[in-house]
C-alpha cells in the first residue's frame, strides 16, 4: 500500500489511526479536507486531528469506516453500536457529515 | 379499496394540492395517519434492504431510539441533533410521556405530535420548556385543553400551531394564545367550542398568512375579527354550516386573501358579491353553497382565479354562459350540477384547463366535442355520465391527458381504442361492468400507466395477459369475480405494485398469496371474498412494507392476522378482520 493511498487521524488524546484514503472519505467533512485545492496543512500531509473527538470514539468511527465500505459492495451486516457511546458517537458523526 | 366497493377511494384534497403558495405543512388526515405518513417514509429496516448504507448518524439514532429508557436528558446536544432524536421517536411510535421528559430545554424547533397516541396537557410542560426556539407545534387530535395552552405563552417566537380535532379547546384556549403575534398559521379543525367571541383573539394574531377553521360549526359572526389581518392569504372555512353571506362581509379587504374554502357553507349569491374585491383570490372553493348561476357574473371579476370549484352547486344550464369568461382557470370542479351537453359549449375557450370534473353529471357523447381543444387537460372525470364509447373519440386527441375516469359510464370494450393513442395517461378508471377482456387488449400501449381500476370490469384469466405490458403499475384493482389462480401468474411480475386488489374473486385460493410473494413493494393487499386461508398467509411474510391487509369473508381470523403482524409484518397498521 503506498503512503499516499493511507490517512493518518489523530484522537483527542494524540493516538493515531492510519487508515485508507478510501474508508477516511465516507466521511463528507474529510473529504472536503482532503480534497479541496488550496494549502490545508491536511491535504499536504494526509494527517487530521481531532481535538475534539476521543481515541474510543475516533476507533469506533473508523471501523464505521470500513463497515460502510463493506456495505457499499454488498455485504449488508449490522453496525454494532455500544449504548454508552452513542451520545458521544453522534455527535462526531455529525461533525464528520458521517 | 374497500371490499365492497372502491370508487373514488382516490379522489385527492384538490383544493390543498393545487394551492402550492400556502404551506402544507401539517397533512395529517385522521385516522389512517399512520397508513397515510408511512406511504412517504419506507421504514429504515427497509432502506437497509436496499443497499443504501445508512449514515452513522441515523444508526446513532435508531440506536437512541430502542434504548431510550437509558437517557435522561437530551438537553446537552446541539438542537438540530435532539430534533432528529424526536422525529425518529416519534415516527417509530416510541416516545411517551416518560421518554419525551429527556427532551426539556432541548431549544427544540418542531414538535410534531399530531394524531400522536397519548398526547395530553401533561406533555405541555416539556413541550413549553424549548421557549424561545420553538417555532412550531402539531399537536392535532391531542386531548390537550385550555389549561395546556397556558404553557405556551412563553414560546414568544411560535410561528405555527395546529390543534385539529383538539375538542377540548375553547374560546378561553384561543385568548391564551392571542399573544404569540408571530403566528403565521394556525389551525382548529373541527372545534365546537370556538366561538364569536373567542375569535377576538385573532385580531392580535397580524402576522397570520394561513388559518384553518375548518368543520367549526359555531363561528359565525366571528369572521369580524380578521378584518385587520391583511397578510391573509389562505382562509379554510369547509363545512362550517354556520357561515352566511354576513361573514363574508369582513373579508372583502383582505386583499391579500389568495385561497378561500367556504365549500358547504350557508353562502349565497350575495355572499359572493363581497369577494369581488379580491384582486389575488386564485382558488375558490364553494362545494355545496347555495349559489346559483348567477354568480358566476361576480366571480367572473377575479383575474387570478385559477382554481374554482362549484360541485354540488345544483347549478343548471341557464345562465352557465357566463363560465366562457374564465378564460384563466386551470382546474374547474363542475361535478355533481345539473348541467348538459348543452353547458358544455361554453367549456370551449377554456383552453387553460388543466383539470376538469364533470362527476354526475347529465353529460353525453356529443358533449364531450367541446372539449377537444382543451390540449392542456391533463386530469378529466366523467364518472357516472351518459357517456358511452362513441364520445371517447373526441377524447383521442388529449395528449396531456395523465387521468381519466370513465368509472359507471356506457363505455365498452369497443370504445377503448380511441384511448389507444394517449401515451400520457398514467391514471385509468374503468371501474365498469361492461368492460371485458377485450377491452383490456386495446389499451396495451398505454405502457405509461401506473394505475389502473378495473373494478367492477369483467376481466377474466385470458384478460390478464395483457397487463404484463403496464409494467409500471403501481396500483391495480380486479374485483370483478373472474380471476382464479392462474391469472394471478400475470400480475405477480408487476413488481412496482403498491396497491392490490383482488377481492370478490371467490375462486382465488392460498396459491394466490404464493404467487404475489414476490412484489415486496406491496403496501396494501386486499384478498377479500375469496378461499384464502390461514394456511397461506405464511406466504405473505416477504411483503415487509405492507401497511394494509384485508381478507373479510376467507378463512382468515384477526388472530392469524396478528401471530403475522408480530413475527413478520412489522409496518402492517391496519388490517381486516380486526
Amino acid at each position: 500500500m503506498k503512503k499516499e493511498d493511507m490517512v493518518k487521524l489523530i484522537s483527542a488524546e494524540g493516538f493515531e489511526f492510519v487508515i485508507d484514503k478510501d474508508a477516511a472519505m465516507v466521511s463528507q467533512t474529510i473529504y472536503n479536507m482532503l480534497t479541496s485545492p488550496g494549502s490545508f496543512a491536511e491535504t499536504q500531509h494526509g494527517e487530521v486531528t481531532f481535538p475534539e473527538i476521543s481515541t474510543t470514539i475516533l476507533e469506533k468511527i473508523c471501523k464505521y469506516f470500513y463497515w460502510h465500505l463493506q456495505f457499499a459492495s454488498g455485504k449488508e451486516t449490522e453496525f454494532p453500536i455500544e449504548p454508552e457511546l452513542t451520545l458521544e458517537l453522534m455527535m462526531a458523526a455529525n461533525y464528520l457529515h458521517t | 379499496m374497500g371490499g365492497a366497493c372502491s370508487r373514488k377511494s382516490d379522489q385527492r384534497d384538490n383544493e390543498e394540492i393545487l394551492h402550492r403558495g400556502v404551506s402544507r405543512k401539517y397533512c395529517k388526515s385522521g385516522s389512517s395517519k399512520w397508513l397515510a405518513t408511512s406511504f412517504s417514509r419506507p421504514a429504515i429496516d427497509i432502506q437497509l434492504g436496499r443497499g443504501n448504507c445508512p449514515p452513522l448518524m441515523d444508526l446513532c439514532i435508531r440506536k437512541i431510539c430502542e434504548d431510550i429508557d437509558r437517557y435522561n436528558t437530551f438537553s446537552t446536544l446541539p438542537r438540530d441533533i435532539s430534533q432528529q432524536i424526536f422525529n425518529e421517536l416519534v415516527y417509530s411510535q416510541r416516545l411517551t410521556d416518560v421518554s419525551l421528559k429527556a427532551f426539556r430545554d432541548c431549544a427544540i424547533q418542531d414538535l410534531y405530535l399530531g394524531e400522536y397516541p397519548g398526547v395530553n396537557d401533561s406533555w405541555m410542560d416539556v413541550i413549553s420548556s424549548q421557549g424561545p426556539s420553538l417555532l412550531s407545534v402539531d399537536l392535532s387530535g391531542s386531548e390537550v385543553t385550555d389549561t395546556g395552552l397556558l404553557h405556551l405563552k412563553d414560546c414568544t417566537n411560535l410561528l405555527a400551531l395546529n390543534f385539529d380535532y383538539c375538542d377540548q379547546i375553547s374560546d378561553r384556549g384561543l385568548e391564551l394564545i392571542s399573544g404569540l403575534s408571530d403566528l403565521t398559521s394556525l389551525s382548529f379543525r373541527r372545534n365546537n367550542a370556538i366561538t364569536a367571541k373567542g375569535m377576538n383573539a385573532f385580531t392580535n394574531l397580524v402576522n397570520l398568512v394561513k388559518l384553518d377553521l375548518e368543520r367549526c360549526p359555531e363561528i359565525h359572526g366571528g369572521l369580524i375579527n380578521l378584518k385587520g389581518l391583511s397578510k391573509l392569504e389562505s382562509l379554510n372555512l369547509k363545512c362550517c354550516n354556520c357561515i352566511t353571506d354576513d361573514d363574508m362581509k369582513p373579508l372583502s379587504g383582505l386583499t391579500n386573501l389568495k385561497a378561500l374554502q367556504i365549500s358547504c357553507s350557508k353562502v349565497t349569491n350575495v355572499g359572493i358579491t363581497f369577494l369581488k374585491g379580491l384582486p389575488k383570490l386564485s382558488l375558490l372553493n364553494l362545494e355545496g353553497c347555495r349559489v346559483t348561476a348567477a354568480c358566476l357574473d361576480s366571480l367572473s371579476a377575479l383575474a387570478a382565479l385559477l382554481y374554482l370549484n362549484l360541485n354540488r352547486c345544483k347549478l343548471p344550464d341557464d345562465g352557465c354562459e357566463n363560465l366562457s369568461r374564465f378564460r384563466n382557470l386551470k382546474v374547474l370542479n363542475l361535478g355533481f350540477n345539473d348541467i348538459t351537453d348543452a353547458c358544455l359549449v361554453h367549456l370551449k375557450g377554456l383552453t387553460n384547463l388543466e383539470s376538469l370534473n364533470l362527476d354526475s353529471c347529465r353529460i353525453g357523447d356529443e358533449g364531450l366535442v367541446n372539449l377537444t381543444g382543451l390540449r392542456h387537460l391533463k386530469c378529466l372525470e366523467l364518472s357516472d355520465t351518459e357517456v358511452g364509447s362513441s364520445g371517447l373519440r373526441h377524447l383521442s386527441g388529449l395528449a396531456n391527458l395523465e387521468s381519466l375516469n370513465l368509472s359507471f359510464t356506457a363505455v365498452d370494450d369497443g370504445g377503448l381504442r380511441k384511448l389507444s393513442g394517449l401515451s400520457s395517461l398514467k391514471s385509468l378508471n374503468l371501474d365498469v361492468r361492461q368492460i371485458s377482456d377485450a377491452g383490456l387488449a386495446a389499451l396495451t400501449s398505454l405502457t405509461g400507466l401506473t394505475h389502473l381500476d378495473l373494478f367492477g370490469a369483467r376481466i377474466t384469466d385470458g384478460g390478464t395477459n395483457h397487463l404484463r405490458n403496464f409494467k409500471n403499475l403501481r396500483s391495480l384493482e380486479i374485483c370483478g369475480g373472474g380471476l382464479t389462480d392462474t391469472g394471478v401468474k400475470n400480475i405477480k411480475n408487476l413488481s412496482y405494485l403498491r396497491l392490490l386488489n383482488l377481492s370478490q374473486n371467490s375462486n382465488l385460493t392460498d396459491k394466490t398469496l404464493e404467487l404475489i410473494s414476490g412484489l415486496t413493494e406491496l403496501v396494501s393487499l386486499n384478498v377479500s371474498n375469496s378461499r384464502i386461508t390461514s394456511v397461506g398467509l405464511r406466504h405473505l411474510k416477504t411483503l415487509k412494507n405492507m401497511k394494509s391487509l384485508t381478507l373479510e369473508g376467507c378463512k382468515v381470523t384477526a388472530n392469524d392476522i396478528k401471530r403475522l403482524q408480530s413475527t413478520d409484518l412489522p409496518n402492517l397498521v391496519s388490517f381486516r378482520p380486526e
